[in-house]
């Protein structure tokens, strides 16, 4: 025998119920999971930090200089396929290190790096790739960005016809990790 | 059926009202992360920073304007590196002005890097 008394009753235990459902749901979607998809946030952080130091590095350090540091470490007295990698390495540590209150030593944050400088070979017509310095050899377990940086420089590279100095688009281009 | 009390219809009705627009708010509220998350990740896929730097070299070689040659062999070193390790293309065309008192340069940019596409016409000060 069914008996018809407490409908009311039921009906708020039905609403109460979708109610404590909902904010169980709103709850535990409020929660943000890390997942591996994630990682292009640290990514474009790390990025972003190369970015700007070799973007610091392109620029001339005050009005009456008309190179850059970077040029300078590029064009290295003109020396042909070779650039002054120790005056690189410590520039660039210096910029991605340099916080607040952090001792500047080879790399105090973990942050290694692997650059080389692209040229286009006007001889050959393909590009060429020369090492211009790294503090940690890749062994292929990183997880690096690329980043780079273009630079005008008063030199001859590989296949460059002639050795009137004219000036050059090389890309320096950095693979920067963390570990 | 005979027994059957058909008291209480209003509230059984809004009970229904109220459940399904739950339902709905919270059908709602599950898109709004998806298409927060697809919008970042367009954001973050935007080459900013590549087309910062090209503009940057490019302006930068503009100071060479005075002198076809070198800025022939600029801008094939532009347009091969570019293409061949940042996988875009770009050209750009320096553009005679026509009036002898216009003292300005004037250069239209191109890039794509078959995702993004960017033009500019770039004066400079």
């Amino acid at each position: 025998m069914v008996n018809e008394h407490g409908q009311l009753y039921t009906i708020e235990g039905v609403a109460a119920a979708l109610i404590m459902l909902f904010s169980a749901y709103l709850v535990l979607g409020a929660t943000s999971v890390y997942t591996p998809g994630d990682t292009h946030i640290s990514d474009m952080q790390l990025e972003q930090l190369g970015t700007d130091a070799l973007r610091m590095m392109n620029t001339p350090v005050n009005g009456s200089s008309s190179t850059s540091p970077l040029q300078d470490i590029l064009y290295y007295n003109g020396v042909q396929g070779q650039f002054d990698g120790t005056g690189f390495n410590t520039l660039f540590l210096n910029y991605v290190n340099n916080q607040t209150g952090s001792k500047i030593d080879n790399a105090p944050n973990g942050l290694h790096y692997n650059a080389t400088v692209s040229y286009y070979n006007i001889a050959n017509k393909t590009t060429g790739t020369l090492p211009l310095s790294t503090n940690r050899n890749l062994t292929g377990g990183e997880h690096p960005v690329r980043v780079t940086e273009w630079v005008i420089v008063n030199k001859t590279f590989p296949g460059g016809g002639g050795t009137d100095f004219k000036p050059r688009a090389v890309l320096v281009e950095v693979l920067l990790w963390r570990d | 059926m005979a027994g059957l009390n058909d008291d209480a219809q209003w509230i059984v009705l809004m009970g229904f009202v109220v459940s399904f627009s739950l339902f709905f708010l919270a059908m709602l509220l599950n898109q709004s992360t998806l298409v927060g998350q697809t919008t970042a990740e367009g954001v973050l896929d935007f080459p900013k920073n590549d087309i910062r730097d090209v503009k940057n070299v490019i302006t930068e070689s503009s100071q060479y304007s005075s002198d076809p040659s070198k800025i022939a062999i600029l801008q094939e070193d532009i347009k091969s590196l570019a293409l061949s390790r940042k996988g875009a293309v770009v050209t750009y065309t320096i553009i005679p002005t026509s009036n002898s008192t216009d003292s300005h340069k004037h250069i239209s940019i191109h890039y794509n890097n078959g995702v993004t596409e960017y033009n500019e016409y770039w004066t400079s000060l």
